[in-house]
C-alpha cells in the first residue's frame, strides 16, 4: 500500500506515482508554506490520544503483541507523541523563537525565525539567518522498532520537511495507519507525506526517491542502507542513525542481584534487537594479571569470569520465564546458531565456551572489545580491566552507542567520563539502556538540527 | 559402496517403508567412509559422542549429528581429492557465504538413474521438440551456482526448440527481460508444440501478473507446463497462494493445474523432489526426512513444525549424509496424501530469523566486518 499526498494507492502504482513525483514536490516547494511545529504538534497530540484509546491495536497485535506489552508499548510511544514532549523537543533542539513563531508574520511565507546579526569588521553591514527545512527528506526505515518510520517522518515534519517514506518490510501496516491518521487530523499536511512500501531490493525506485530529496535519513538495520550508501546522489546529505553496538560494563561493586536482575530484564525484553541493546558484557577483571603458573582455566581472574558467568545465567534465565515466548523462526536461528558453534569448538574452529540455559545462552571470550551476540537472550562476556578500557573502545569508535554501568556510586562519575572519551553516546544505568524520552539525541545529535540548514541574506 | 547403488536403482521411488533397512546400511557406509577420509568430520562426530558403527536402525538415524548448511559455507568438508571429482558445485548463497561441494562418480551415476527415475515417473521426458522459457539465468561464465545450471539442464529432457531467458547476461550483468519473453510467449503460443516454463516461481508470478495488467492472453499449446523450482528466493514476501498462481496459469496460458509442477532440492542435499498431483512433495528412497525441534534439535513426530534436517547416502565426495537446513517444515505422515503415494511428504513452512529485520545492531556488525575492523 502506498499512502501519497493524503491518499491510500496500490502499491502496483508506484510507477506512476513516482513520475507524477517530482513536478509535485517543485509545485509544493514553490508555493507551499512549510508545516508550523505547532501544527504537527496538535496532530500528535490527538494521534497519541487515539493511540491510547486503542487505535492500532489491530495493526499492534498483527505484529505479534499481547496485550499487556501493547499497552506498555502505546503508552511508551503516546508519551513521546504528546504536547509536552515534543514542546520541549523543539525547545531543547531549535530554540523558543521555532514555538514562538506560530504566526508567520505577513510579509513571509516561511515560519522560520529570523534572527539580524552585524559581523564584526564588516563596516557594520547585516547578515540575515534562518533555520529553515532541508526541503525533501528521504526516511529509509528499519522495522526493529514498531512505528519508528512513523516517528522519523514525524521529526522531519517537525522540521518543516517533505517526507518520502520507505517502509521496511517488516512494518505490517502501522507506520502508514499512523501517518494516514497525523493527516486526519491536519490535511495541511497531506502534501507533505510520501510513503511507499518498496521492497528494499527494488533499487531503480529507491533510487528515483533519493533523487528527489535534499537529505536521506537512513535507520540501520535496513537492507537498503548498503545500497544507498553506495549508490546515493554525490552531495546528498546522507543521515545516518543506528549501526551501533552497546554493552554493559560491570565492576567488582556492581555485582549486585538487583543490577543483574534489571540487567537481564532489559536484555531479555529488547531481545539484543535495538543499538541500544546489551550485546556484550565487559567485567572489569584483567586476566593478563594471572601469573604464567596458572593453567588459563583455573586462574583467578578467569575464576571470576566463570563465577559471573553461573552467577547471571539463573538470573537471564528467570528474565526469559517471565517475558512472552520467541518465536518459532527466532528460537530455530538461535538454536542453529549455538549449535553451529559447538561442532565448531569439536573441530578447533571456536574456542569459546557456552553457558546454556533455557531460552538464553552466556558465551564467555578471552579477548575485550565489543561484539555482536547472537541476540535474542544470547549474551557474550568478556574481561576487560579499567586501564585497557580507553584503547579497546577506541577500536570500534564510530559504532558505539550505550553504556550501562554497573558499578559504585563512588565509581560511576570517572568511569562515565572515560567511556565518554573513548566514544560512547549515552551512560545508563543497567535496566534504562534502552529507554527512550523526547529529548533524547540520536547518537549525540539532535534529529531537528540535522533535518534543517542555515540560510544567510547578506545587505 | 554397493548399498548406495541399490538404493539408487531401487524399482519403486516412492517404496520408503520397503527400503528402511537398506537405506540405515548404505547411510553406515557412508558415515564409516566419510569417518576414515574426512578427519574434521571425525572430530565432529567424535565431539558429539557419535560413532559410525551405531547406525544400527531407522531410529538411529536421528542421533546422527546433522552438520548445518551455516557450517559448511563457513567451512569446506571433502573426503576425496577436490582435483579428482567430475562435479564441483556451490549454493546460490545469500550474503556472499556459499557452500562448495562436489559429486565423486558414484554420486554422478546415482544421481543420474535418480533422474532418469524421477523424469520417467512424472513424464518429464517427451521426444516432442518443446519451446522454452527459462525464469532464471542465461548461463555465463561468470555464474557458477547450481541454480543456474539446472534450470538450463531440465531443458535438455526433451528437444528443444527455442529457449528464451528472463535474465539475460548484457553488458552491466544480469538484467530482467519481460518483454523479450512476452515476444516469445506470442511466437509459442502460435506454434503447434508445446511449451515450457523453467525456473525461480516469483519470475513466472511477476510475468503473469504483468500479462493481467496489460490485458493479454497466451493460450499455449497442450501438453505445455510449468516446473517451477530454485524457491521464491528475495521474492517471499511476493510468496502467492499457490490457488491463486494456478488459476492465473489457466487465464494466462491455458495451463492446468496438473500441469504445473513444483521441484524442490539443494546443493548440500542434491534429491530430486517433485510434488504429486495435490502439490506434495513426497520423500522418495533416496532420502529421508527429520524433523527436528527448534529448542532442542530432538527429533519430532509427523505433523509437528520444525528445523528440516535432509538425509541421503548419495554422495561419498563430501560428508553430506545429514544436512540442517535453515528451513521450517512439517513432515506429513504416509499415507495422508490422497494421490497414492503412500510416502511421507514434506511440507516447507518458511526460514529461520525474523523474517526481514535486520536489527541495526547486526547493521553495525555487518558495516564493522565491511571496514575489516
Amino acid at each position: 500500500m502506498i499512502f501519497y499526498n493524503g491518499q491510500r494507492y496500490d502499491t502496483k502504482q508506484q510507477g506512476e506515482l513516482l513520475d507524477r513525483l517530482e513536478s509535485e514536490l517543485n509545485e509544493i516547494l514553490t508555493h507551499g508554506t512549510p508545516p508550523l511545529p505547532r501544527t504537527i504538534i496538535d496532530a500528535c497530540e490527538s494521534l497519541a490520544t487515539k493511540a491510547l484509546s486503542g487505535l492500532f491495536n489491530e495493526e499492534l497485535a498483527g505484529l505479534g503483541f499481547e496485550v499487556g506489552p501493547m499497552a506498555q508499548r502505546i503508552e511508551e510511544a503516546a508519551s513521546i507523541m504528546r504536547k509536552e514532549s515534543l514542546e520541549a523537543k523543539v525547545l531543547e533542539e531549535l530554540g523558543p523563537e521555532y514555538l514562538a513563531s506560530d504566526i508567520p508574520s505577513p510579509a513571509s511565507m516561511s515560519p522560520a525565525p529570523r534572527r539580524v546579526l552585524t559581523p564584526p569588521y564588516d563596516h557594520g553591514r547585516t547578515l540575515t539567518k534562518q533555520r529553515v527545512p532541508l526541503g525533501v527528506l528521504f526516511h529509509i526505515a528499519a522495522g526493529n522498532v514498531d512505528g519508528l518510520p512513523a516517528f522519523s517522518v514525524m521529526e522531519g515534519l517537525l522540521a518543516g520537511n517533505i517526507n518520502i517514506l520507505k517502509l521496511p518490510s517488516a512494518d505490517n501496516g502501522l507506520s502508514l495507519r499512523m501517518l494516514e491518521e497525523l493527516v486526519k487530523e491536519a490535511p495541511e499536511l497531506a502534501p507533505y507525506v510520501y510513503v511507499f512500501d518498496t521492497p528494499s531490493d527494488d533499487l531503480p525506485a529507491i533510487l528515483r526517491m533519493a533523487g528527489f530529496a535534499d537529505g536521506i535519513v537512513v535507520w540501520g538495520g535496513e537492507g537498503a542502507v548498503e545500497t544507498i550508501r553506495k549508490f546515493a546522489p554525490p552531495g546528498v546529505k546522507l543521515i545516518e542513525w543506528g549501526h551501533k553496538l552497546s554493552f554493559a560494563y560491570v565492576t567488582e561493586q556492581g555485582i549486585t542481584d538487583e543490577n543483574l536482575a534489571s540487567l537481564a530484564h532489559h536484555i531479555i525484553e529488547t531481545r539484543q534487537l535495538l543499538c541500544s541493546s546489551c550485546q556484550t558484557v565487559f567485567l572489569d577483571v584483567d586476566l593478563s594479571d594471572d601469573g604464567m603458573d596458572n593453567t588459563p582455566d583455573s586462574s583467578p581472574a578467569m575464576s571470576k569470569l566463570v563465577e559471573f558467568c553461573e552467577r547471571f545465567l539463573p538470573i537471564l534465565e528467570d528474565a526469559v520465564a517471565k517475558s512472552t515466548p520467541l518465536d518459532i523462526g527466532s528460537t530455530a536461528q538461535v538454536t542453529l546458531r549455538l549449535y553451529t558453534q559447538t561442532l565448531e569448538g569439536h573441530a578447533g574452529h571456536f574456542g569459546r565456551r557456552i553457558f546454556r540455559g533455557r531460552g538464553c545462552s552466556i558465551t564467555l571470550c578471552e579477548e575485550g572489545s565489543p561484539e555482536l551476540s547472537p541476540q535474542f537472550g544470547n549474551v557474550l562476556v568478556k574481561p576487560l580491566p579499567r586501564k585497557r578500557l580507553l584503547p579497546a573502545l577506541r577500536e570500534k569508535k564510530s559504532f558505539l552507542q550505550t553504556a550501562g554501568l554497573l558499578c559504585g556510586s563512588d565509581e560511576r562519575e570517572e568511569l562515565s567520563q572515560l567511556l565518554f572519551r573513548a566514544g560512547i553516546i549515552r551512560v545508563t544505568g543497567p535496566g534504562s539502556m534502552s529507554h527512550t524520552t523526547a529529548l533524547d539525541a540520536h547518537d549525540g545529535e539532535y534529529p531537528l538540527i540535522r533535518y534543517t540548514r542555515i540560510v544567510e541574506t547578506r545587505d | 559402496m554397493g548399498t548406495r547403488r541399490k538404493l539408487f536403482t531401487w524399482k519403486d521411488m516412492y517404496d520408503t517403508a520397503g527400503t528402511e533397512a537398506l537405506f540405515t546400511s548404505a547411510m553406515r557406509d557412508n558415515c564409516t567412509f566419510q569417518y576414515e577420509h574426512c578427519p574434521e568430520y571425525k572430530q565432529l562426530l567424535d565431539g558429539m559422542g557419535f560413532h559410525p558403527s551405531q547406525l544400527q536402525t531407522p531410529e538411529d538415524l536421528g542421533k546422527l549429528p546433522p552438520i548445518p548448511t551455516t557450517y559448511l559455507k563457513a567451512h569446506t568438508l571433502f573426503s576425496m581429492d577436490q582435483k579428482k571429482l567430475p562435479i564441483k558445485a556451490t549454493s546460490s548463497g545469500t550474503r556472499g557465504k556459499k557452500s562448495e561441494i562436489g559429486l565423486d562418480w558414484g554420486a554422478v551415476f546415482s544421481g543420474a538413474s535418480m533422474i532418469l527415475k524421477v523424469g520417467r515417473y512424472f513424464r518429464f521426458f517427451s521426444l516432442t521438440p518443446h519451446n522454452y522459457l527459462v525464469m532464471g539465468y542465461e548461463p555465463h561464465k561468470s555464474n557458477k551456482t547450481a541454480v543456474a545450471q539446472t534450470a538450463t539442464g531440465y531443458t535438455h529432457m526433451t528437444p528443444i526448440l527455442h529457449r528464451e531467458y528472463v535474465l539475460k547476461y548484457g553488458p552491466d550483468g544480469y538484467y530482467v527481460d519481460f518483454d523479450g519473453i512476452i515476444k516469445a510467449l506470442d511466437r509459442f503460443s502460435r506454434s503447434k508444440f508445446p511449451t515450457r516454463f523453467m525456473g525461480f516461481p516469483a519470475y513466472t508470478w511477476f510475468l503473469m501478473e504483468k500479462l493481467k495488467e496489460q490485458n493479454l492472453r497466451f493460450p499455449l499449446p497442450k501438453g505445455s507446463k510449468i516446473y517451477l523450482g530454485g524457491g521464491w528466493k528475495q521474492f517471499y514476501k511476493e510468496q502467492v497462494d499457490k490457488r491463486d498462481f494456478y488459476a492465473l496459469a489457466k487465464d494466462r496460458f491455458d495451463i492446468d493445474e496438473s500441469n504445473v509442477v513444483e521441484s524442490f532440492g539443494a546443493v548440500e542435499h542434491p534429491i530430486w523432489y517433485s510434488d504429486c498431483n495435490n502439490h506434495h512433495f513426497h520423500v522418495p528412497v533416496y532420502s529421508r526426512v527429520i524433523i527436528r525441534d527448534v529448542n532442542t534439535l530432538e527429533p519430532l513426530p509427523y505433523g509437528q513444525i520444525g528445523l528440516v534436517n535432509l538425509l541421503t547416502p548419495m554422495v561419498y565426495a563430501c560428508p553430506l549424509l545429514s544436512i540442517m537446513t535453515d528451513d521450517l517444515g512439517i513432515l506429513h505422515e504416509p499415507g495422508s496424501c490422497s494421490c497414492g503415494v503412500d510416502s511421507p511428504w514434506l511440507e516447507i513452512i518458511g526460514r529461520v530469523g525474523m523474517v526481514d529485520i535486520k536489527t541495526c545492531a547486526a547493521g553495525a556488525d555487518d558495516l564493522r566486518k565491511g571496514a575489516a575492523l
